[in-house]
């Protein structure tokens, strides 16, 4: 009996409560963050937050006013940094700022460009911000993207995390991005998106696309951006396609055929010959026929052969394109060669470790393209073809 | 004895295997990635060869004493006193490592999870829950270790999540600075591998003491495999940057993303290593308990559980005033520290038991033979 008073009266003590209690209806969650530069040492903190809906607010099927309500909203807060930033954020709401579902961090240009792993350092330190979020990097202001609706997701935030997992440009994670600054290379690609105010109403949503290319790094701070053609290319490289449509033109069909790729594969083959060094990519692809403008049969062997070698040129070019950007322009290594020659000569690579740089231009790279084209889609003669079967098409 | 319950050599096996990777397994992968970089995954199995011995020392040790913990037979090898002041450095010794168990886990916590709530709280909660345990002795500790053993293989189910997430190339160049990096990160895992000879104080109350070696190696061998997995499965999701994160597992756990559903599972994770650190508390808080009521020779070690309680309480805030000095003494004092209490000192035990008992047999052996000896000797002095 003595043992059953003591327990409760103890537990009495616990009745004020859980230190760490949170109720949903306490939170503001942001959904997503922009940093840009403001000033000299100051950056501007913008964050979207969602506005959660009143329950049960309108019937069913009955408009309300309710229903063209806003579902985010932006605040911004200038600070030295993000911590401090965000303290003159938390002063505008009625409620706890709450890190854990912010799913995208946009970074603007102009910081971009003078470091962002600074930055990157509150989200990873800080308990509540997620690694599994995603990085983007904005033409102009960040924080515009962060104002404009999406055509038909609930947020930007949604909008750009959708992006990401279609991989229709590189999603890069916290971690990913750490991944690659601490590689061998040192060198970071993130997606590279329209300004926002590019985007604002229907007519420009209609017009421009929001994913404009890949932000290239040096370090943390950015050297260049790609533009999306370039993009494909670098993506090859990273053996990180999965969806590209290559659209390539056939003389002697007089018409573009366009192939999909279903699978694809990209080594990279270090060499050092001679104290030469050079790189062999090795890329292994194979795709259908989506479209054929031509006046080809697709079922014919020779037609597709012709296919496979425009493909290997298409693909070619492409990477052709990325690289001339990346070891002439911004002499940054993001299709990561350093780690090839890394695993492939580690004792060469250390020696050539501090001169990368220097080296990286200089790398000859010979590109190896085997594309297979698997089926010429549901059709075998062109659409619009009216010869009669049986005739020679050529 | 002091301890009327009887545990399995299975149930001790999984007691020792949880009281020696609860706290291994957050932050193994960081330590041993600071020194073995992308080798850290060769870094267990060099750290298990302490286990082993370890082990073996600690079973030799319980043929030669059946019935008594390492307290008991130190007095019994190296004499009363000395035997005893070795007794009260192994008990200091684990109070001491109770206490910093205790503090490690609510850091944890704290950093984690529960930022605003006082970490008096985190620990007193803890000790409490253990002390309960172990007033219900060595018993319930066993069934507890038993039961909570299938919980804690759950998060390797969940790994598989993040294979799209991984990188095979990071494994490479394998070894490329030779063995040394590999070895300089077992330094630290083997610091935690020598936690096994808390066995010695459990095998007293093995019912099947002939499977004690083979449940003991089975044990190491699990706790090697796994830190192995582990430290693989990190080192494929973060590459070299595994280093930087003091708990790299739940980050890792934090990114797993199924279909944008499954998400946020370190909360899963992290109960089932709650459970495992309640296991792991419980033994060493036990061993504490009972080796110092059988060191002052008290009839029974229940009066004392409270009192020592609150002494780990106390030494969790004594030892460390803060984060990085907790993660300092792991990586500096703790490779020598643990080790040199837990697999030295019982080894040189073993070959002085062996020395006396050898001695022994001789000096029997002789007896034998003297009394008629000493006999004409005393007859002769007497003439």
């Amino acid at each position: 009996m003595r043992g059953v008073v003591l327990v409760l009266l103890v537990s009495c003590a616990l009745l004020g409560g859980c230190w760490d209690r949170t109720e949903v209806n306490d939170l503001a969650i942001i959904t997503a963050a922009a940093v840009d530069k403001a000033g000299k040492d100051e950056i501007d903190l913008s964050i979207q937050v969602f506005i959660p809906k009143e329950v049960g607010g309108g019937g069913l099927g009955v408009p309300t006013g309710s229903s063209t309500r806003e579902l985010t909203t932006v605040l911004s807060g200038k600070g030295i940094n993000i911590a401090d930033a965000m303290s003159k954020v938390q002063a505008k709401l009625s409620r706890k700022v709450f890190w854990g579902h912010c799913k995208i961090y946009l970074f603007g240009e102009e910081i971009a460009r003078e470091g962002i792993a600074d930055h990157i350092d509150f989200l990873v330190r800080h308990p509540e911000p997620r690694n599994r979020a995603y990085l983007y990097i904005s033409k102009g202001k960040a924080v515009e993207t962060l104002g404009i609706e999406s055509v038909l997701e609930r947020s930007t935030a949604e909008a750009l995390r959708e992006y990401a997992s279609l991989h229709i440009g590189m999603p890069v994670t916290l971690i990913d991005f750490r991944n690659m600054l601490k590689s061998e290379a040192q060198a970071v690609a993130i997606p590279y998106i329209q300004e926002g105010n590019k985007l604002k109403d229907k007519e420009q949503i209609q017009k421009n696309t929001p994913l404009l290319g890949t932000a290239i790094f040096k370090k943390d701070k950015l050297a260049g951006v790609l533009t999306s053609k370039a993009t494909r290319g670098l993506l090859w490289l990273r053996n990180e396609i999965t969806r590209a449509s290559i659209s390539v033109d056939l003389p002697e069909g007089q018409g573009l055929v366009s192939v999909v790729p279903i699978r694809a594969t990209t080594k990279l083959i270090p060499r050092i010959a001679n104290g030469k060094w050079s790189i062999l990519v090795k890329i292994d692809t194979e795709g259908d026929i989506v479209e054929n403008a031509t006046k080809l049969n697709m079922m014919e062997p020779s037609s597709i052969a012709l296919v496979q070698k425009s493909v290997n040129d298409e693909i070619k070019s492409r990477i052709r394109l990325a690289l001339f950007h990346l070891q002439k322009e911004f002499d940054a290594d993001a299709g990561n060669f350093a780690a090839a020659f890394h695993r492939k000569y580690p004792q060469e690579w250390e020696q050539a470790k501090p001169m990368w740089d220097a080296l990286y231009p200089q790398i000859d790279v010979n590109i190896q393209v085997q594309a297979a084209v698997r089926r010429p889609g549901l059709i075998s003669r062109p659409a619009g073809s009216t010869d009669e079967h049986g005739k020679a098409e050529k | 004895m002091l301890e009327q319950g009887k545990i399995s050599s299975a149930q001790m096996g999984k007691m020792i295997f949880l009281a020696v990777i609860a706290s291994a397994v957050t932050a193994v992968p960081s330590y041993s990635g600071k020194y073995a970089q992308n080798d850290l995954w060769l870094s267990p199995a060099w750290a298990s060869l302490t286990g082993f011995l370890t082990v073996y020392a600690a079973i030799a040790l319980n043929k030669l004493y059946p019935q008594k913990s390492v307290v008991e037979y130190s007095t019994d090898i190296i004499g009363t006193i000395p035997g005893k002041l070795f007794g009260l450095l192994i008990l200091f010794f684990y109070i001491h490592m109770t206490g910093l168990i205790a503090r490690g886990y609510a850091e944890f916590i704290i950093g984690n999870f529960l930022p605003q709530t006082p970490i008096s709280i985190v620990i007193i909660t803890m000790i409490a829950v253990c002390a309960y345990a172990v007033k219900a002795g060595v018993e319930s500790i066993g069934r507890t270790a038993q039961l909570f053993f299938f919980f804690f293989m759950f998060p390797l189910i969940l790994m598989p999540f993040l294979l799209r997430d991984m990188k095979p190339d990071f494994l490479f160049p394998m070894l490329e600075h030779g063995l040394l990096p590999s070895l300089k990160g077992a330094l630290i895992p083997q610091g935690y591998f020598s936690e096994a000879f808390l066995m010695s104080f459990f095998l007293p109350f093995v019912t099947d003491r002939g499977k004690g070696m083979r449940s003991g190696m089975l044990t190491i061998l699990g706790i090697a495999l796994m830190l192995t997995c582990i430290n693989l499965f990190i080192l494929l999701v973060f590459g070299t940057q595994a280093a930087d994160y003091l708990y790299p597992v739940m980050v890792a756990f934090r990114y797993i993303s199924i279909a944008d559903f499954f998400e946020n599972l370190d909360s899963v994770v992290m109960t089932v290593w709650i459970l495992g650190m309640f296991v792991k508390i419980s033994i060493f808080y036990y061993a504490t308990v009972l080796g110092t009521s059988q060191w002052l020779g008290l009839a029974d070690y229940r009066p004392i559980v409270l009192p020592i309680g609150i002494l780990i309480a106390a030494l969790s805030f004594w030892s460390i005033p803060n984060l990085n000095q907790a993660s300092r003494f792991d990586v500096i004092s703790f490779p020598f520290y643990g080790p040199l209490m837990q697999t030295i000192c019982p080894l040189l035990l073993l070959g002085l038991a062996l020395l006396r008992k050898k001695g022994k047999q001789q000096s029997q052996a002789q007896m034998t033979m003297a009394p008629e000896q000493a006999h004409t000797h005393t007859e002769k002095q007497e003439g």
